[in-house]
């Protein structure tokens, strides 16, 4: 029960791992014919020299004029740098026949550099020049060295280097903690989407660290560790970017791509068809290319169609057929199975290398066929059905003699089949139109002729259903039969023949207009917000008196009652508040005509807080005044009671 | 009916123009003032529309507020509602009538536009 169950996980996962990753992005010849010009760049210093010669001997070409490079490496030399001396030594190397002469003290340059106080790059540069030019160091101290700056130094450009420099160094050395490194690097790669792998540095040290990964794990002959789906991330990063910024970046991708295909454990596998993936009878053999990240052929490598399954049947058309090597490509006769037209899965594995890496490919194929039209047969019946229908058969690609007509009476029908020409199978192709075109007023009419379920198809046309179609236009109509699809190598558009409609109580005018979308519009005016209607100024006049005027009654109210002022004491603080209370007043007619709320609350802050001062002064000196009178009033009536 | 009405009225006045203080009677006519111009604005609004809508709306308000400020400053001041009005001397009732109408005209002039 318990084995049962797990067999079948384990089933599950190899499907699953079917379904691996494949790369993206490679490096087409094209592309690598424009890496390689821009790494031919003309030689300008050593730096972009070291870039040039060694990055297009990575792809496997030279330099246009190799002497004149030796010569420009020789006369850039700088003898105390150890950048100069690692650049020059690198690309000597990588063209023939140049030698660089070392004397005793470049060599003590370069020995003396390797220690901890130097940085991981001047490690690595004089490591590099010490092994190009043939002298001998010490591994262990190298070793030594890298390990204690990887600590200190601790960024993934560094670590690259580190690895970059282990590769060069004796296989006797101890590069084992070396080697770990390549997986805590791998850990710290960003998975973009499951189809990208790159460090957030960059492309340039994604591919850098390729290079130098497999550079040491070839050199020391362990498996790096990476995935097969890893790998295939790394290649989509490093080769998605067609066009390099730098001669730096161009050459990393050259480093990374020489990796990719010359290493001990992993090569990527790149199937792709050659040409349109399409098969037909004039070409039944399906053309596929096999190459290496380089677009190089994998002539070693045996291609095999596992399976071959049609997506409209999921029927299984071919199984385990060997494709056959010719030339640089892979081949099949796929007619040779005779599929039907249509869409198919092709499942392909590609062996021969155990590094082969994404070496099951799925690939879409379309076989394509032609088409040919059968039994076409024009009819006219009659809507009673008193008459019977009169038939004339037209062959493709013949037009119909003689008209036929439709009008209130009489339909107008046609029906036809599609076949298959190679293999007689009825087909039902995505478009089966019929237009009708009326050649004096230029209307064209398009409808949709539908299979019945013997797949023969059918069309009938009834002048008093569809005269809105035609605009109630009568006249002669030409009709055309179109049929086409994605798998068909010959659409068809065919003059049936002519026909003429009559329609009833013709309301439409003489000339049509052809319903053009593009002329202009009419302009739209805008209207602008009509101010709403003024009260006549009179009017307005009248009721601002006539407001103002209950002013002029309290007025005389209040002098009636005998208001004065006879009693305003003349101190300062009543005649500030006076004031100040005129100020706040006055100043609310200015905030109506000039201020803003802001502006208002700070002078009312400020003449608020006089006026309040001054008021407080002059009310409080009021109340004594009343308490003293009214108590003295209270005194006399007191008085006056004993 | 209407001659007890008419008979009430008169005594009303009677009553009013003897028992009441002098400066009751000011205010008083200040808030008679007030109602009419408010009644006279709400008039005109009626009759020639609401054009300036706001403009009417802040000298409608101005009339009301300042109406109910003037009631509050009688009742406050009435001497017979002394004992209802201990803390509240008549001279603190006038500040606080400055005071809310100083408001009062902030918020209106805001508004009149």
């Amino acid at each position: 029960m318990l084995r049962a169950g797990l067999i079948s996980l384990v089933l599950f996962g190899l499907v699953l791992g079917a379904h691996s990753l494949t790369p993206s992005y490679h490096l087409s010849p094209t592309d690598v014919a424009r890496l390689e010009a821009f790494l031919n760049q003309p030689l300008t210093d050593l730096e972009s020299a070291y870039y040039s010669i060694v990055g297009l001997n990575k792809l496997g070409t030279r330099v246009s004029d190799e002497k004149h490079a030796c010569q420009f490496l020789k006369s850039q030399l700088d003898h105390s740098s150890i950048d100069s001396l690692f650049f020059a030594a690198e690309a000597s190397q990588a063209l023939s026949g140049c030698e660089i002469p070392v004397s005793n003290e470049t060599r003590d340059i370069l020995l003396a550099a390797v220690s901890e106080d130097s940085t991981v790059t001047q490690i690595h540069r004089s490591v590099s020049a010490l092994a190009s030019l043939g002298l001998p160091l010490a591994s262990q101290e190298v070793v030594s060295a890298l390990a204690t700056r990887i600590t200190k130094e601790d960024n993934v450009l560094a670590i690259t280097l580190a690895l970059q420099t282990a590769s060069r160094l004796s296989q006797q050395a101890e590069l084992g903690g070396i080697l770990e490194e390549i997986e805590d690097l791998a850990a710290r790669l960003d998975d973009l989407g499951g189809v990208y792998l790159q460090f957030e540095e960059g492309l340039e040290v994604t591919a850098l660290f390729v290079t130098a990964a497999y550079a040491l794990s070839d050199h020391v002959g362990m498996e790096p560790p990476l995935k097969e789906d890893q790998v295939i991330q790394l290649v989509n990063s490093v080769f998605s970017k067609k066009s390099w910024s730098s001669l730096a970046e161009a050459f990393s991708v050259a480093s990374a791509a020489a990796a990719f295909s010359n290493n001990r454990f992993h090569i990527p596998v790149i199937v792709s068809a050659q040409g349109p993936a399409t098969v037909s009878h004039r070409q039944p053999v399906l053309q596929l290319l096999v190459t290496n990240v380089l677009s190089q052929s994998l002539t070693s490598a045996s291609v095999q169609a596992e399976s071959a399954r049609a997506v409209s049947t999921k029927s299984v058309v071919l199984n385990q057929a060997p494709f056959t090597l010719r030339e640089e490509s892979f081949e099949l006769n796929f007619m040779d199975s005779q599929p039907a037209s249509g869409y198919y899965e092709f499942t392909v594995a590609v062996s021969g290398d155990s590094r082969f890496v994404a070496n099951q490919v799925e690939l879409k194929v379309k076989v394509s066929t032609e088409v040919g039209i059968t039994n076409m047969d024009l009819s006219v019946v009659d809507k009673d059905q008193s008459i019977g229908p009169k038939t004339t058969r037209v062959e493709y690609p013949n037009k119909a003699k003689g008209s036929f007509t439709a009008d209130s009476h009489q339909n107008f029908a046609l029906s036809f089949q599609l076949v298959d020409v190679n293999t007689g199978v009825e087909l039902t192709p995505h478009q089966t139109f019929v237009r009708l075109h009326n050649q004096k007023t230029g209307q064209e009419v398009v409808f949709v002729a539908e299979p019945d379920s013997k797949n023969v198809y059918k069309f009938e046309l009834d002048t008093a259903e569809r005269k809105s179609e035609f605009d109630s236009m009568s006249g002669t109509y030409a009709l055309y039969l179109i049929v086409g699809d994605a798998t068909l190598e010959n659409p068809i558009l065919w003059n049936v023949a002519d026909v003429l409609l009559k329609f009833l109580d013709e309301e439409a005018p003489s000339v049509i207009q052809s319903k053009n979308l593009y002329v202009p519009k009419p302009e739209i005016k805008h209207l602008f917000r009509e101010p709403e209607k003024k009260p006549p100024t009179v009017v307005s006049n009248t009721f601002t008196a006539l407001v103002l005027s209950p002013f002029l009654l309290l007025l005389i109210l209040w002098f009636k009652l005998g208001a004065n002022i006879s009693n305003f004491s003349f101190s300062p603080s009543s005649i500030l508040f006076h004031l100040g209370h005129a100020a706040m007043l006055g100043l609310m007619y200015v905030y109506w005509t000039h201020l803003n709320m802001f502006q208002t609350l700070k002078y009312l802050a400020i003449l608020g807080s006089l006026t309040f001062l001054a008021g407080n002064r002059m009310l409080a000196q009021k109340a004594v005044k009343r308490i003293a009178a009214e108590q003295s009033c209270r005194l006399a009536k007191y008085r006056s009671l004993r | 009916m209407s001659n007890s009405v008419v008979s009430v009225v008169a005594r009303f006045l009677d009553e009013y123009s003897s028992s009441t203080p002098n400066r009751l009677k000011l205010v008083d006519s200040y808030l008679l003032y007030i109602l009419l111009t408010g009644a006279l604005q709400f008039l005109y609004c009626l009759l020639v529309g609401t054009f300036p809508f706001n403009s009417f709306l802040s000298g409608f308000i101005s009339c009301v507020g300042a109406f109910i400020l003037g009631v509050c400053l009688r009742i406050q001041i009435n001497p017979q509602n002394k004992s209802d009005f201990l803390s509240v001397s008549p001279e603190r009732a006038f500040a606080d009538f400055l005071f809310a109408h100083t408001v009062l005209h902030l918020v209106v002039i805001n508004f009149i536009g």
